[in-house]
């Protein structure tokens, strides 16, 4: 194996994470305050945002990139499908909808910490990953409300008393309140709106904020990184009642979802970097849109589960030894 | 000189995500009044750290009649047959009446 690839465990970024695992190990008062870290998350997300969009201005629409679009949202549909009756085993229909929705959908901090791993091994990609990040974003979680609502309703089936609360439920979270609150989430709007706008000004217009999304990235990086390890740390002391079988799950589907991601790219003809961001989202689980909407839409689901699986252990496995792994992968393949 | 009215003080304990749906459910009852404020801690679905939109808890205050309150536990006891977790914590408190006790028998704050 080439040691290079994990040569990004030396990456200053890695590091400060590492140092916020082990501030909050040894009980530290280091904290970031909780509006500094909220905009350092919108900073990431404008930035990635519009170095995207001034990449599509200059590459334009290709072929290549419907295929990629195509394999992310095969993914967003697939991974949830094959999860769910595989979590069903050990769990009950609502926890195993609600991880299912987790898993299928996206972290947008580890796409973000992937593309710094390109650009420190220099390999190029795509500016339409950032239109996959947010297309993969809703469909795990309308198809976990559907599987929800499945359950709900067997469970009625059962329990004649409980029929009377499937309509509500269901009623409360429908699909146009999940594209809602999926699309108008603050930071896939600005994702979004960063990316229109880096394709409205081009390459040009980008050199006026370059100082400021270009330039600072890299630091901010670190430093919002420092913050996820604070809260990753506290959240693995949780998640020692979770069991051996949702532990493997957490680190064993990304790499399968990697693998059937770098599989697919290979066949298409996808370039390196665009097959290692679309394997990296396809591996990511979302620790933030996702739990928010289904807090709502899946109340039965103890986020515990969904939420402490997705940030306590598959963003630190993919962050540290996932995309290194990844890249070795699409390597050897 | 206002003379201290009685009234009771809605306090509910939940995840930042609920909080529309709480706030829906207040609306839905006549109450417009009422004040939101970040919140950290940890319970039943383990840490909330604050740090995260979903990973962030609030506090919701009502002051309100006893007449509208009712109605409104009806609501909460609903929502927490439907497993939503919410922590509803009810106060016995006086006010001053902003607007003297005659005309705010159904001020709410």
């Amino acid at each position: 194996m080439d040691i290079k690839s994990f040569a990004t465990l030396l990456d200053p970024a890695v590091l400060f994470f590492f140092l916020g695992i082990f501030a909050a190990s040894v009980r530290s008062n280091l904290e970031i305050p909780a509006p500094i870290a909220k905009f350092l998350s919108l900073y990431l997300l404008m930035a990635i945002g519009i170095k995207g969009g001034v990449a599509l201005s200059v590459s334009g629409l290709h072929v290549q990139m419907l295929v990629g679009l195509g394999i992310a949202l095969f993914m967003a549909f697939f991974v949830p499908l094959y999860t769910f009756p595989l979590l069903r085993r050990k769990l009950d229909g609502f926890n195993a909808a609600a991880i299912a929705a987790t898993y299928g959908s996206v972290s947008a901090v580890t796409f973000i910490a992937a593309g710094q791993f390109l650009d420190n091994h220099d390999v190029e990609y795509g500016g339409y990953m950032a239109v996959a990040l947010v297309i993969m974003e809703a469909p795990a979680v309308i198809m976990a409300v559907a599987l929800a609502a499945m359950t709900r309703a067997s469970l009625a089936k059962q329990d004649a008393g409980a029929a009377a609360s499937i309509g509500k439920n269901s009623s409360t979270f429908s699909l146009r309140n999940i594209l809602h609150e999926s699309f108008t989430d603050g930071a896939i709007l600005l994702l979004m709106g960063s990316l229109l706008i880096g394709v409205i000004v081009g390459k040009d217009g980008y050199q006026v904020m370059k100082p400021f999304t270009g330039d600072l990235f890299k630091g901010l990086l670190a430093f919002f990184l420092l913050e996820m390890g604070i809260l990753v740390a506290r959240r693995i002391r949780e998640m020692k009642g979770v069991g051996p079988f949702l532990i493997a799950f957490a680190f064993c589907i990304p790499v399968l979802n990697a693998v059937i991601v770098i599989t697919l790219s290979q066949l298409a003809g996808l370039s390196a970097g665009d097959t290692l961001m679309l394997a990296v989202l396809a591996a990511s689980a979302s620790y933030i849109v996702v739990p928010a909407v289904v807090r709502v839409a899946i109340p039965e689901a103890n986020p515990g589960l969904y939420f402490g699986m997705a940030l306590a252990l598959t963003f630190p496995f993919n962050v540290v030894l996932g995309i290194p792994l990844y890249h070795q992968l699409i390597q050897l393949l | 000189m206002r003379r201290l009215q009685p009234k009771k003080l809605l306090t509910i304990i939940t995840s930042r995500a609920i909080e529309k749906m709480i706030i829906e459910a207040l609306r839905k009852r006549g109450v417009g009044g009422y004040t939101v404020v970040n919140a950290s801690g940890a319970g039943a679905s383990g840490i909330q750290s604050g740090m995260l939109d979903s990973d962030s808890n609030i506090l919701i205050y009502v002051i309100l009649s006893e007449a509208r309150l009712i109605t409104l536990l009806d609501d909460f006891d609903d929502m927490m047959n439907r497993s939503y977790r919410i922590k509803v914590v009810v106060t016995d408190i006086s006010i001053l009446p902003r607007k003297g006790a005659a005309t705010s028998k159904n001020s709410v704050a």
